[in-house]
């Protein structure tokens, strides 16, 4: 069957670019070779509703993705040509960035992406269109139809998830050992 | 060209297609000798060819009514099989503008366009389908314009959008395809809606068929074949639907797999569009019962020797590795180790 | 097809607008960005020249195409100025599109300069998202360009009196534009270069160059599998010299852009002239793009 699973590129400055934002949904931040002035980082911390979220030299923290998101495509709208998006983190959120990048009008070229944290797959079933979050191995039950699901390796990046089609289709309850994701 | 049209047939459920003596004998069998490699195997997509299959621009057959019927009830359930991306209305427009001329040009009898600058008149009657339309208005037209003439027309169709050295699937009608989901692949560039081929001996084989695409001219569209085995004429044989059509398999026995196997071809057509630049991807599909394809001698010699001797990566890729032997013991029978002539033509007139 | 020549407007002393009606039956509609490929019969050989449609691409009854006399011209163009006249017939290829519009582009911004035009006045019957378009001409061919462009506010004409500030303008472009270069290789390097030092990445930078082939040294092909050996004169190209010969040698663009001329090379030494090979694959000197490559050595061996 058909695989289209990417393959990523450790983190590392695109040099033909001449801004730099850098978005993450992990801990960790990159290590920058040179502190340059048209770098940000944008992370997501826990930070308590009315209290003032940091903002501190070129760094930026966030409540939760979804305000990353939010801020993320306002700051994209106003862009000049010439920068390059950065989003490392775990699957979904590395291509939910990219989406709202190209949305914003950025090309492929333009966005690098870097998987770090949890092995975790967004799935869609492909019978009830159900998505389904934080997968971590390869047999998953739909909690829209009921179908216990082998997750494909094919990636849609449109849909920023994996293919789950119906396991035991042929063989019915016959379902195989599942395995946790390695990559 | 004469279109003999049965009144609808179902390719689901109780499964009452059947080819006549002349559907059979105007199949596309897609092996040219007694063995099954892959082979880069596009050519000029010209009128003629080995069977009338090859007339017409766009194939419409006896079946043409069934299988619209089929498109619309598989539509009905599922939207999500017919999906085209904002920025491709030139490319909706090309569509409807090729096969309405296309269909008109080759089925007189059936088709009708009419065309006043902007003001067009199409008629279907096979459909009873009579629509007069502003080309390149969409609100002129019952809905947007790939679906309204894919709707009217035998077969798939995706749109590739040609742009940074690539094509990508952003579009398409998808009722009848051989186990992709549109849904899934829509958006999708070259290598990544073909995926990487488990074989060996195909490794660049997709960047040269990417870059011969990417130069294909106007006026000079190309066809190649491809070809499964399905159980049952179903046309459906989407990942969405798996879980009905899957148990199919199980059910092939040595009694009736002469009915229920078919072989499925594609005779897929690749044609550059021009306002969009972008490339009409046709999948053709055509569904014979084993046993209406033994009743031209060659064939049956032919698939049979192609089927048991095929390699075991090509029948694993081509999902016939479960049942083979039960299909080539079958075809045995009609096998009587004579020389068979090269190329695909029946070698008959009469069954 | 065979088209004949329904009108000659002279735009300029260098310039001038062709209108091209079919012999018979109705055009294919062409996009916008399209070239067609014009057979010009001169007296002792036949030109093949690529020009750009400038016509709308709805119009099914005529082509227009705008023809430069090129100075030093190996003689298409000039003969289209000199000799051809209304009511003449020409062999006019079938419009391929090798400079399309990005369908994905939040907005246009066209550069060109001189001929270069061209593609562009196409592209304004047809525009649908936001554009800018900047010309650059010289003072003496400012009348002639303006006659050919509405008069718009994202429409502006640059000659040494008003100069374009090309970096300011690319440096405020948001980044859903698209940068479309058409022009001669001076303006497209230039162009080029300061679009990549501002960041820009290639996939939203579109070229069609009016470079074509300018001929050279002669030199001698021999064709291994026709068994031919041929001379390439200066004034011709490799590929028109295998044409010449009665060789259906393959060709698309006939710019050095598409590599559909494409030929194995088994000896020799070529002179890339292309706009397709990677650094890589000139170094490795396998293959020759035949529309405008020549030799630097005084034969080559190719596999046709």
């Amino acid at each position: 069957m058909s695989k289209s699973r990417p393959i990523y590129a450790p983190f590392k400055l695109d040099l033909a670019g001449k801004a730099h934002l850098i978005v993450t949904n992990q801990p960790e931040v990159p290590e920058l070779e040179a502190a340059l002035a048209n770098i940000e980082i944008w992370t997501v911390q826990t930070i308590a509703p009315g209290v003032q979220a940091p903002i501190r030299d070129n760094t930026r923290a966030f409540r939760a993705v979804p305000e990353l998101f939010t801020h993320l495509a306002h700051r994209l709208s106003r862009a000049a040509t010439g920068l390059r998006l950065y989003a490392i983190g775990t699957e979904s959120f590395i291509w939910d960035a990219h989406n709202i990048a190209m949305a914003a009008g950025l090309s492929a070229t333009e966005i690098h992406l870097t998987q770090s944290g949890p092995l975790v797959r967004r799935v869609i079933c492909t019978h009830c269109k159900t998505t389904i979050e934080d997968v971590p191995q390869n047999i998953v039950t739909c909690p829209g139809c009921g179908a216990a699901l082998f997750v494909r390796d094919h990636f849609s990046r449109r849909l920023a998830g994996f293919m789950g089609v119906k396991v035991d289709a042929e063989t019915p309850g016959q379902i195989p050992a599942a395995e946790v994701f390695v990559s | 060209m004469d279109l003999n049209l049965k009144p609808a047939e179902t390719f689901r459920g109780d499964f009452s297609v059947r080819n006549s003596d002349a559907a059979i004998l105007r199949f596309p069998f897609p092996f040219h000798e007694d063995r099954y490699m892959y082979a880069v195997n596009i050519e000029p997509h010209m009128r003629g060819g080995p069977t009338a299959a090859y007339d017409a621009i766009f194939d419409l057959d006896e079946h043409y009514i069934g299988e619209c019927e089929d498109r619309a009830l598989t539509l009905l359930d599922d939207p999500l099989r017919c999906q085209v991306l904002p920025h491709m209305m030139d490319a909706e427009w090309d569509t409807l503008e090729l096969l309405m001329e296309s269909l008109a040009l080759d089925y007189p009898a059936q088709f009708t366009l009419t065309k006043n600058d902007a003001s067009w008149h199409w008629v279907n009657r096979p459909l009873g389908l009579d629509q007069h339309f502003t080309f390149g208005d969409p609100a002129s037209l019952p809905c947007p314009p790939f679906e309204y003439i894919t709707r009217q027309v035998q077969g798939d169709f995706t749109l590739q959008d040609q742009r940074e050295n690539n094509l990508f699937m952003d579009g398409g009608m998808v009722t009848s395809q051989a186990d992709w989901s549109l849904n899934f692949d829509l958006g999708m560039s070259f290598h990544e809606w073909h995926g990487p081929v488990p074989v060996a001996h195909e490794t660049g084989v997709f960047d040269r068929a990417l870059a011969y695409l990417l130069r294909l001219q106007l006026g000079r569209p190309v066809r190649r074949l491809n070809w499964t085995l399905t159980a049952n004429p179903r046309l459906d044989t989407s990942p969405e639907n798996y879980p009905i059509w899957g148990p199919d398999k199980a059910g092939i026995t040595p009694e009736n797999v002469g009915t229920k196997m078919c072989l499925r071809v594609e005779l897929q057509t690749l044609t550059r569009l021009p306002r969009s630049n972008a490339i009409l991807f046709g999948i053709r599909g055509y569904l014979i019962r084993l046993e209406e394809l033994v009743r031209v001698k060659k064939w049956g010699r032919r698939l049979h020797r192609v089927l048991r001797d095929l390699h075991p990566d090509i029948a694993a890729y081509k999902g016939t590795l479960p049942y083979r032997h039960i299909i080539v013991d079958y075809l045995s029978a009609f096998d009587d180790g004579a020389v068979t002539s090269a190329g695909t033509s029946p070698d008959q007139d009469l069954l | 097809m065979k088209m004949r020549i329904a009108k000659i407007l002279t735009l300029s002393p260098s310039i001038a607008k062709f209108t091209l009606q079919p012999v018979s039956g109705a055009l294919p509609v062409a996009a916008p960005g399209a070239h067609v490929i014009v057979e010009i019969p001169g007296p002792t050989r036949i030109w093949k020249n690529a020009y750009s449609l400038v016509s709308s691409p709805e119009d099914r009854g005529q082509y227009e195409i705008i023809v430069r006399r090129v100075e030093h011209s190996r003689g298409g163009s000039a003969w289209l100025h000199g000799h051809a006249s209304a009511g003449d017939v020409l062999e006019v290829s079938a419009p391929q599109n090798l400079f399309p519009i990005n369908r994905l582009a939040k907005k246009h911004l066209l550069l060109s300069a001189g001929i270069g035009l061209t593609p562009f006045l196409a592209y304004l019957h047809t525009l649908n998202a936001p554009f800018e378009l900047h010309h650059l001409c010289k003072p003496e061919d400012e009348a002639a360009f303006r006659s050919l462009l509405p008069n718009a506010a994202n429409i502006t004409l640059h000659t040494s009196r008003n100069a374009l500030d090309l970096n300011a303008l690319l440096a405020a472009q948001k980044l859903g534009t698209h940068l479309y270069l058409c022009g001669p290789d001076n303006f497209m390097r230039v162009a080029l270069a300061t679009a990549q030092t501002l960041g820009w990445p290639d996939a939203k930078i579109h070229q069609e160059s009016f470079g074509g082939a300018t001929g050279g040294e002669a030199f001698t092909v021999h064709l291994q599998r026709s068994g031919l050996t041929l001379e390439v004169a200066p004034e011709m190209s490799l590929l028109e010299t295998l044409e010449a010969a009665g060789l259906a040698a393959p060709c698309l663009c006939r710019g050095g852009a598409c590599g559909e001329c494409e030929l194995p090379v088994l000896s020799g030494l070529p002179d890339h002239r292309d706009h397709v090979l990677t650094p890589e694959r000139r170094a490795a000197n396998a293959s020759i793009l035949t529309c405008v490559s020549r030799a630097l050595s005084p034969e080559l061996v190719l596999d046709f």
